[in-house]
């Protein structure tokens, strides 16, 4: 399904045997507007949509999670949820948050800006895009539905071995969970290994990997950790599934197992797992700083090699998280230094977005702000990072609230702000509207403070502490005066709500631009990345010509040129003016890829297959037979539609026919 | 949280410079207010406190964590300083759109040889620390440490140079002599739980078929309040511990007082039907040592036929701890808790060895217990679906006693001193 540009009446018969007309009575679905113009769509910016709203949905969802838990501790002794729901709560808090919403986040992101970053029309394997897609959804939905269906997974995220085993988790959440994640764990895999096929060959010409976008870059390196990452929890999960639906003993000591062995496949996962969370957002703000800075990323090279070696790097980590399991000194002390070692390139990180500003033109846009949230927020959590990478006084802090205080200082300063930076940078290419600036302003400065207000006494609780994962907290360890920790449990949850203020405007926000807003310029931020060549929102096709690089920041030089006296740069173009010359100049055929319906039937009958576990055999036949038909469906698919299924010419005058490989 | 007023110079650092604009005086009066707040916030006296150690292995650990965490705040002041001073110069006032430099590879070179020298300097310190903490060799004593769902077994096994002439088991509150270098061998009877007393050392997991190793070593006489660190399951948030630590003759007295014969209550007591009760609900899990059934022969409690971790607290000499319930609850009434808790170290012992008496007893609490367990700790204990286990609980069950059943127990458990 690669898009490949060649002329319509020069279609060359291709080298393998397919089909020439859809066989089985299946027509290709052709709409190109209404529902089904969604459901059944292969374009990568309609899915990139499709992940960004998912995954807005399960955000809340957590969200509302994470409320019920600040709720539950404000006050010692908690009543408003009681240790077993407390114990789903904070599992599926985390897992929603991690799984179904930061990763699918960045997923959209990658879908819709990736191509348009390097000048490519699509993705490499269109249909495999929206296969990743469906199976995600699939994934979330098997993942919640345990929540009407007798109980959430109660093991927390980690869902360390034996407590995940049928004895001590007897309902069937953990079953959904292992079922969900291993869903959600292929569709990301697919997504990756077509991420990655896209950027190594669909590059526009002239854009060599060191003039690529420092985005796209990260969701590259994103993207190979995936490939790497996601087998060893597949098999772990896998390993979970057969100890709790088939008797299995993998974890279980009594039996000659070993419950440390989950540990290790899941951290060797789980570790990278940070850095696939993080990674796309330090992309998305080394975008964002240079554009409202005016200046490109400060050492473009040290920032794309400091990412690709905490990739690396963060392959040889994992037993940090294990400290206090009785590892031994030597294997302690390796992990410990190796963590340190992290902070480096990290640290390279921040000095380098600083820089970017440092002699720079600060236009303090929403989008500015939430990136410069990002690196201030992102320090404190690296530099708390800093602290139990010394694995001694880890020893005292892990598992209590000073590491929750960290990964939120990370995951939620770092990785939501970078999230929410990208949507009031993108909001206008996406979907050809301005978000609103002041309310915008309120979203950025409540969440801000929110944030702080929420983990920053978490780092207090911790420290003088309080354990994590505790329904309740009993004044008898809270100690005395008036800051007590009970004071910092109520200012914690006081934020939280203040957060979910913030958050609440963003969706406002969004909804005001849907109805109301004033359409973007085609260039309001001066923006420096091929995105911005598109028009806002971008045609089916992306690019009308495919564009030649020759700068890394093509579109900003495209615009400007130095001025050799003094060194300051001086406009020769209007952004606008280039995008219209594009359309003016655009090429005669393009072909895109036809939607389809079986990633939508594949993925269902994945879902159908996955609750056979829980549900006995005939429901597995079940799944597995749309699984088989689909598959079917999927290769006698013609790779060329016949001409009763070929698009009329659209509207702007070009025509859009399927390339011919599957 | 004295040791820590030590960083209060770095963290002031923030409100000397002198702002040259409005915007910048309000972000330095917020950030010292913030820093203000943060350390009087760390004025109470909260006993899990993890900058507040009470022996050797925690004072190695706090020693590395006041070497780091100034470090952490240094950086963090310099870098969160010289942002803000880049947020203020640069912003746009109408300055020509700047030169595209891509940076200087001189100045990254440095800013990467910097943090890998300061965290050089740490990682040696770090490297010595991990490796005294994990020293077995000058062990002078030794308990085994079980965790299971919801509460911890501490066994002395024999070592008569402590007086430990017969294996004590306990639970609850575990006991050791200052000045002591205590080595614990931990283990989990079901899923990974983890050993921390903080003012003591760092954590432990307790993980089923390994044993772990923990040194322990209190300088003073005093209790030191713990808490299990990994999660475990319904009941994780309470499953705490106290570490007691006597002097070393308090010490001798207290395991004595465990070697004692088992002291029959007096025939026609209350206590005395106590003990019937029981012998006919108690005793299908919990051991007292010493008691006789009517024909003579031993009393032995069966809990793996009822439990599924295949343990239930030994209740020998229960009046000598201070907590039941897996140290959910006080044994001693809230007053006398206080006194023995705020005991000066010298008058500690004394306190402490006086166990629970029937003036003291939190009794309210123990009647609840008795009347209906799960009740107060969610625990596995309905009947009705215990389906997994084999019909095995995971915590006490509600036992359906009468009061006046609970009258007689409360009265017997008062004598177990």
């Amino acid at each position: 399904m690669a898009i490949i540009e060649r002329p319509s009446t020069d279609i060359a018969a291709p080298a393998v045997a397919t089909p020439g007309t859809s066989l089985g009575g299946f027509k290709r679905p052709m709409m190109e507007s209404g529902w089904k113009s969604w459901l059944f769509t292969v374009d990568h910016k309609k899915i990139g949509i499709m992940y960004g709203v998912s995954a807005m949905f399960f955000f809340i969802v957590g969200g509302v999670e994470a409320l019920l838990i600040r709720l539950q501790l404000a006050a010692p002794e908690g009543k408003v949820l009681n240790a077993d729901v407390y114990n789903q709560m904070f599992t599926m808090h985390a897992t929603t948050m991690i799984f179904l919403f930061a990763m699918p986040m960045a997923a959209a992101f990658a879908n819709y800006f990736l191509p348009l970053q390097i000048g490519a029309r699509d993705v490499a394997f269109p249909r495999l895009n929206a296969l990743s897609l469906w199976l995600l959804i699939v994934g979330g939905l098997v993942l919640n539905a345990s929540w009407f269906l007798g109980g959430a997974a109660d093991g927390g995220w980690f869902m360390y071995a034996p407590n995940s085993g049928p004895i001590f988790s007897p309902s069937n959440g953990v079953d959904f969970w292992t079922l969900g994640l291993q869903i959600a764990g292929v569709a990301s895999l697919i997504g990756s290994i077509n991420l990655i096929v896209t950027v190594l060959n669909m590059r526009a010409p002239g854009m060599s990997l060191m003039k690529m976008p420092v985005f796209t870059w990260m969701i590259l390196v994103v993207q190979f950790l995936l490939v790497f990452s996601l087998p060893v929890i597949t098999v772990a999960l896998v390993l979970l599934m057969f100890q709790r639906s088939y008797g299995a003993t993998f974890f279980d000591a009594s039996a000659g197992g070993d419950p440390l062995l989950w540990q290790h496949l899941f951290w060797i996962f789980g570790h990278p797992e940070v850095y696939v969370l993080i990674l796309p957002a330090f992309g998305i703000i080394s975008e964002v700083l240079p554009t409202f800075a005016r200046k490109p990323l400060f050492g473009y090279p040290f920032v794309v090699f400091s990412g690709a070696s905490i990739g690396l790097v963060g392959f040889g980590v994992w037993a940090h998280h294990m400290f206090a399991t009785g590892l031994g000194p030597v294997s302690v002390a390796v992990f410990s230094i190796a963590t340190m070692a992290i902070a480096i390139p990290t640290g390279v990180k921040i000095f380098n977005w600083l820089l970017t500003m440092w002699g720079g033109k600060i236009w303090y846009t929403t989008a500015m702000k939430f990136a410069i949230g990002l690196v201030l927020l992102f320090t404190v959590g690296g530099l708390s990072g800093v602290t139990h990478s010394i694995a001694p006084s880890d020893t005292q802090q892990t598992d209590t609230y000073y590491i929750v205080a960290h990964f939120h200082y990370v995951l939620f300063g770092g990785m939501v702000f970078g999230l929410f930076s990208g949507f009031y940078y993108w909001w206008p290419k996406v979907f050809g509207k301005m978000l609103n600036e002041k309310m915008g302003s309120w979203n950025f400065w409540l969440m801000f403070f929110g944030m702080n207000l929420t983990f920053g006494p978490m780092h207090i609780l911790g420290l003088q502490g309080q354990p994590r994962r505790m329904y309740i907290w009993t004044e008898a360890r809270a100690g005395e005066g008036f800051f007590n920790l009970g004071f910092w449990n109520m200012v914690a949850s006081v934020g939280s709500l203040i957060l979910a203020v913030g958050v609440l405007i963003f969706l406002i926000n969004a909804f005001y631009t849907w109805k109301k807003g004033p359409d973007a310029e085609l260039d309001p931020w001066d923006a420096r990345t091929l995105e911005w060549l598109a028009t806002s929102p971008p045609k089916a096709h992306n690019f009308d010509r495919i564009p030649v690089v020759h700068h890394l920041d093509e579109f900003f030089h495209r615009k400007y040129e130095e001025d050799t006296a003094t060194h300051t740069m001086r406009k020769v173009a209007d952004g606008a003016d280039l995008v219209r010359a594009e359309e003016a100049a655009a090429d005669a055929h393009i072909h895109l890829p036809s939607p389809s319906y079986w990633p939508l039937v594949l993925s269902i009958g994945v879902g159908v297959l996955g609750l056979g576990v829980i549900y006995g055999v005939p429901v597995m036949v079940v799944g597995a037979a749309v699984i088989l038909l689909a598959s079917y469906g999927w290769v006698l698919e013609p790779s060329v539609a016949a001409d009763s299924e070929l698009d009329p010419p659209s509207g702007d005058g070009h025509t859009k026919e399927i390339a011919p490989l599957g | 949280m004295n040791r820590r007023n030590e960083q209060t110079p770095e963290v002031k650092m923030e409100t000397n410079p002198t702002p040259k604009n409005r915007r910048g005086r309000r972000a330095y009066v917020a950030l010292a207010a913030g820093a203000g707040l943060f350390l009087t916030g760390c004025a109470s006296n909260a006993p899990q406190d993890i900058f507040q150690p009470k022996g050797p292995n925690a004072d190695d650990i706090n020693n590395l964590q006041l070497l780091v965490f100034p470090i952490a705040g240094v950086v963090g002041v310099i870098v969160l300083g010289l942002a803000t001073y880049i947020f203020m110069k640069y912003r746009d006032k109408g300055q020509p759109i700047p030169s595209q430099a891509h940076g200087k590879p001189i100045v990254e070179i440095t800013l990467t040889v910097i943090p890998a020298l300061i965290l050089t300097v740490c990682g040696v310190f770090t490297f010595r620390t991990i490796f005294d903490l994990a020293k077995t060799s000058d062990t002078e004593m030794v308990i085994n440490v079980t965790g299971q769902q919801w509460w911890w077994e501490y066994d002395y096994p024999v070592q008569t140079e402590h007086g430990i002439k017969t294996p004590i088991i306990t639970s609850g509150q575990l006991v050791l002599p200052v000045g002591t270098k205590v080595l614990l061998r931990e283990t989990s009877r079901d899923v990974i739980h983890s050993y921390w007393i903080p003012a003591l050392n760092g954590k432990k997991d307790a993980v089923p078929g390994r044993i772990n190793l923990l040194r322990l070593e209190a300088d003073e006489p005093g209790i030191y309040a713990g808490q299990c660190t990994e999660f475990c399951g319904l009941s994780h948030a309470n499953m705490r511990m106290e570490a007691v630590a006597l002097s070393k003759e308090d010490f001798a007295k207290w395991v004595a007082n465990q070697q004692a014969e088992y002291a029959k209550p007096a025939e026609g007591t209350l206590a005395a039907e106590g003990e019937t009760v029981f012998l006919n609900q108690c005793v299908r899990c919990h051991q007292v040592n010493g008691q006789k059934k009517a024909d003579g022969t031993a009393v032995i409690a069966a809990p793996d036929e009822n439990v599924y971790s295949g343990a239930a607290p030994n209740l020998s000499h229960l009046m000598s701890r201070n907590t039941f319930a897996g140290a959910m609850f006080d044994l001693l009434s809230e007053s006398c808790r206080d006194d023995v808790w705020k005991a000066k170290p010298e008058e500690f012992g004394a306190k402490y060895l006086k166990g629970v008496t029937g003036e003291c007893l939190n009794e309210a609490k123990l009647r609840a217990w008795l009347r209906n367990a799960p009740a107060l700790k969610p625990m596995y204990a309905d009947p009705t679906k215990l389906m997994p286990t084999n019909g095995k609980y995971r915590g006490m069950p509600a036992l359906g006693l009468t009061e006046t059943d609970i009258d007689k127990l409360v009265a017997y458990l008062l004598t177990l001193k």
